[in-house]
């Protein structure tokens, strides 16, 4: 190992930590807001910067859909790190060439991809409640690097399926 | 498993202990002992040089094909 990448591994631990943590944060967050829009008039469109007296008058709800499409994103990134945690830990173990870390990139790479498939959704939201008075520009249009990240996701997924088969060859060999 | 190991005969004959053969041949004592009850898997050519030069024999006299093993083999 590279002494780059003893250093990456050194650091992933803590840091997934925090992001699942800020993830967490950013749940309750969300969740607030959420809620809280069903109780108060005009929150929190009005201190988010939106003119409801422009806006479709469909935003609300539109924003709310995204509210909830966030919190699904949310516990998609949840269920990420915490396989990429357990991957991380078994690399800092000097045995990541098991089946259970093929389970768990297989299901990193289809959470990258259902969070490529809701960032599309909230844009299509967006695009649903924007008028010209009044711009919505949530989500962005198509991106390479996200399907391209799956389909890296599942190559190594494929690499590691080889990796564990050959590992189970080599225990017992003298 | 059909291929046994007679490792255990072969230092009997040298007398020879496994821990005297692992210093020689320099391979872990566990090793050793995992391929002496026949519960290694599979053998390096490396190995089997290794260990025919410490106990001066072929790879024959260190393996043999049991036909018809014990049951539960």
């Amino acid at each position: 190992m590279t002494r780059t990448s003893a250093r990456a591994l050194a650091v992933a631990r803590p840091i997934i930590q925090v992001l699942l943590v800020l993830n967490l944060l950013y749940a309750a967050g969300i969740t607030l807001l959420l809620v809280s829009s069903f109780f108060r008039p005009d929150w929190p469109w009005v201190p988010l910067g939106y003119d409801m007296h422009a806006a479709d008058p469909a935003l609300p709800l539109g924003l709310r859909a995204i509210m909830v499409i966030g919190l699904v994103g949310i516990a998609i990134v949840h269920v990420i790190l915490r396989r990429l945690l357990a991957i991380v830990g078994t690399v800092r173990g000097g045995n990541p060439f098991i089946s259970d870390n093929v389970g768990r990139l297989q299901a990193i790479a289809w959470g990258v991809l259902g969070i490529e498939a809701l960032r599309l959704m909230v844009a299509a939201i967006s695009r649903a409640v924007s008028t010209a008075t009044q711009p919505v520009h949530m989500g962005s249009g198509f991106s390479f690097a996200p399907w391209l990240s799956v389909l890296l996701l599942f190559v190594l997924a494929g690499v590691f399926t080889q990796g564990a088969r050959m590992r189970d060859d080599l225990e017992g060999t003298v | 498993m059909a291929i046994t190991v007679r490792l255990d005969d072969l230092l009997h004959a040298r007398r020879m202990t496994l821990t005297e053969l692992a210093a020689r041949v320099d391979i872990t004592l566990a090793n050793l002992s995992i391929l002496k009850t026949g519960k290694a898997k599979a053998i390096r050519f490396s190995t089997l040089e290794a260990i025919c030069a410490a106990l001066e024999c072929q790879p024959g006299d260190l393996l043999g094909f049991d036909a018809d093993p014990p049951a539960g083999q």
